[in-house]
């Protein structure tokens, strides 16, 4: 049984699982007897979507089968492992590849080969057939190229057999498909046949700037169409992040925004001069599925025209504190105003809430005036006496991760 | 901005070389001479700051950098900065060759995605470095004979659309022999322009039309 712990760490024995955030929380899984298309861009690709799908189910125990026509089973799982989705016992593969290639792969306990991918007739039998021994999710990669080797009619009787056989063995079907600008109509009648279809596609204009998937259907969920759009990155190794391009770290000098960044991120670097920041932190994050690039301002007052500009186009805000010193509340209430996200999804962090003089949450709340639907969390440092006076003081994670939960969930 | 040198002399002279945007085929025989063609673009064209992406459908970026070394074209500068590889053969041999910094190795003729994603990554990549880019095909022969024509058809047609946006100047090298007459029709319907080769008692002429100063006669390549 696959578990999903969502940001509020939820689980839920709903199985197959896309173990992909947001598509999880969203569409709580893959129900059984249901068809997924993940239809994409060919600028942009749906390979990652697939291998991250397989790599989270195989690992919580279900039995999946991949029929293969893009590449061979070798090439697949070099590049699945590239994303460290490393494969098991659990993934069997069926070979519609090397028989077009003429150099033939050994069949193994979890290679099976069709040896005639050109052979309509073998490329259904072997693929219903295969249905049948206890598979929980079957991926077709790709099932765009069974309709460029055969033809639509073929593709949309076939989609119609292998929901016979998903229906009648309690499995389910993810179908990758690159839209290359096949006839409407036919592409119309294959989303009509399957029940939920995700588009992958680029932000473009002379270049792609950007990615985001959208569930354009989804027939298990109500108000499926109140569903909007995600960014993401694919990331090697790691797969698909949903994506936050920019969150702002800001509070008074000395509160603790370097230590912010470089404990929630593993590549923060600071523009600093003996210790204080005076131009910028940067730092990306990974948390949960989700990747966000955080920025930092300087706290001291000289910087405060920077302010406004660094704090342009984010789009949720950590306002950091330290709780020794409510005599900064008003400086950093004001930073907020400074850097134009009044307004935006904030979470408060008081730090140093361990230090002697430390106010309490409920007070530093009442100082800041704090909307009661505003999140607080209490930060402390790591270990103080193994603190490197060049490096900002690491944080302990608890409170960085019940942070980044508490801005990430205001965020989706 | 000026036309891309191919550093053929009579070449440049005639037709002021390969313009930017534009989609050109290469078509000839097995010894018209298309790779001297290219290499020897790739040569002039690096050595103007033009950055290439050079795809292989039949053979592997090893191979390739040796016929470069072996014609004493120096490309080891330009690896991995100005000049990157998409290498779709060598996974035919070894299934598990992985990237390196100038050759992204890709999963061989029948994975159009890949390709496309690829190409539309690199060019991004040297486009947001403000620099001009060829894409180059050697070959096209290679994928039109594992896929379905029309398949490959609509491949070209939408990375030739894409490249035109982005300012890209494409090139892909077509063996005439290995094709039926409409197969090479319809290519020469995708493309701009059409470069022919052809070896004639030892020497190489090549002609040119679609551009604004065809070359209608074959003339000498030097």
């Amino acid at each position: 049984m696959a578990e999903y712990k969502g940001l509020d760490g939820n689980e839920e024995d709903i199985d197959p699982y896309f173990g992909i955030a947001k598509l999880d929380e969203q569409l709580k899984g893959i129900p059984e007897k249901k068809i997924v298309l993940i239809s994409a861009s060919p600028s942009v690709g749906n390979e990652v979507f697939g291998y991250q799908i397989i790599h989270k189910n195989i690992t919580s125990g279900v039995k999946v089968l991949v029929f293969l026509n893009r590449t061979s089973p070798q090439s697949y799982l070099t590049d699945m492992k590239d994303y460290d989705f490393p494969a098991n016992d659990n993934l069997f593969i069926l070979d519609a590849y090397s028989g077009i290639t003429g150099i033939k792969s050994d069949e193994t306990d979890h290679i099976k080969v069709i040896n005639n991918p050109y052979d309509i007739e073998e490329v259904k039998s072997k693929v219903i057939g295969a249905l049948g021994n206890g598979y929980g999710l079957i991926v077709i990669d790709s099932f765009s190229l069974l309709a460029d080797f055969f033809n639509f009619p073929f593709v949309l009787s076939f989609i119609d057999e292998i929901k016979n056989a998903v229906v009648s063995h309690n499995s389910a079907a993810v179908l990758l498909f690159t839209d290359w600008g096949y006839e409407k109509e036919n592409v119309d009648k294959l989303l009509s046949k399957v029940n939920s279809t995700i588009e992958v596609k680029g932000i473009e204009k002379r270049v792609i700037f950007g990615q985001y998937f959208a569930v354009l259907k989804c027939d298990w969920v109500k108000e499926a169409n109140a569903l909007s759009s995600v960014l993401f990155k694919a990331i090697k190794p790691g797969g698909i992040k949903v994506y936050f391009p920019k969150i702002l770290v800001t509070g008074p000098t000395d509160a603790g925004k370097s230590s912010f960044i470089h404990s929630a991120s593993k590549d923060a670097v600071s523009v600093d001069k003996l210790g204080g920041t005076i131009a910028l932190d940067h730092g990306s994050v990974d948390f949960k599925g989700y990747r966000a690039d955080l920025f930092g301002t300087p706290g001291q007052e000289r910087f405060d025209p920077l302010l406004k500009m660094l704090g342009e186009e984010a789009i949720g805000v950590f306002l950091i504190v330290d709780s020794t010193k409510p005599e900064q509340f008003p400086r950093a209430v004001e930073m907020l105003r400074k850097t134009e996200t009044y307004g935006l999804p904030v979470v408060v962090i008081a730090n140093k809430a361990d230090l002697k003089g430390a106010l309490k949450g409920e007070e530093i709340r009442e100082r800041l005036h704090l909307d009661s639907a505003i999140t607080l969390i209490q930060t402390v440092a790591e270990n103080l006496s193994t603190v490197d006076p060049n490096q900002p003081t690491k944080l302990k994670s608890e409170g960085i991760n019940e942070a980044l939960s508490a801005l990430f969930k205001q965020l989706t | 901005m000026e036309a891309i040198q191919t550093g053929f002399k009579s070449f440049d002279e005639l037709t002021g070389g390969l313009e930017y945007r534009k989609v050109y085929s290469l078509f000839g025989d097995k010894e018209s001479g298309k790779e001297q063609f290219l290499y020897k673009l790739v040569q002039s064209a690096l050595s103007a700051k033009i950055a290439i992406v050079y795809t292989l459908t039949s053979k592997s970026y090893s191979e390739l950098i040796s016929e470069f070394n072996s014609r004493g074209i120096n490309i080891n500068p330009y690896l991995g900065n100005s000049f990157k590889i998409l290498d779709d053969f060598s996974r035919t041999n070894s299934p598990s060759a992985t990237n390196n910094s100038y050759a992204k190795i890709l999963n061989g003729p029948l994975d159009l995605t890949g390709l496309s994603v690829s190409l539309s990554t690199v060019n991004g990549d040297f486009i947001k470095d403000a620099k001009p880019v060829i894409n180059i095909f050697d070959n096209l022969s290679n994928l039109l004979m594992y896929n379905n024509p029309v398949t490959v058809y609509r491949f070209l047609q939408f990375i030739c659309g894409k490249a035109k946006l982005a300012g890209v100047t494409t090139l892909f090298s077509v063996d005439t022999v290995m094709h039926t007459p409409d197969v090479i029709e319809t290519i020469k319907n995708l493309s701009d322009a059409i470069i022919d080769l052809k070896l004639d008692n030892g020497k190489r002429y090549f002609k040119i039309s679609g551009i604004s100063k065809e070359v209608l006669q074959f003339k000498e390549l030097e």
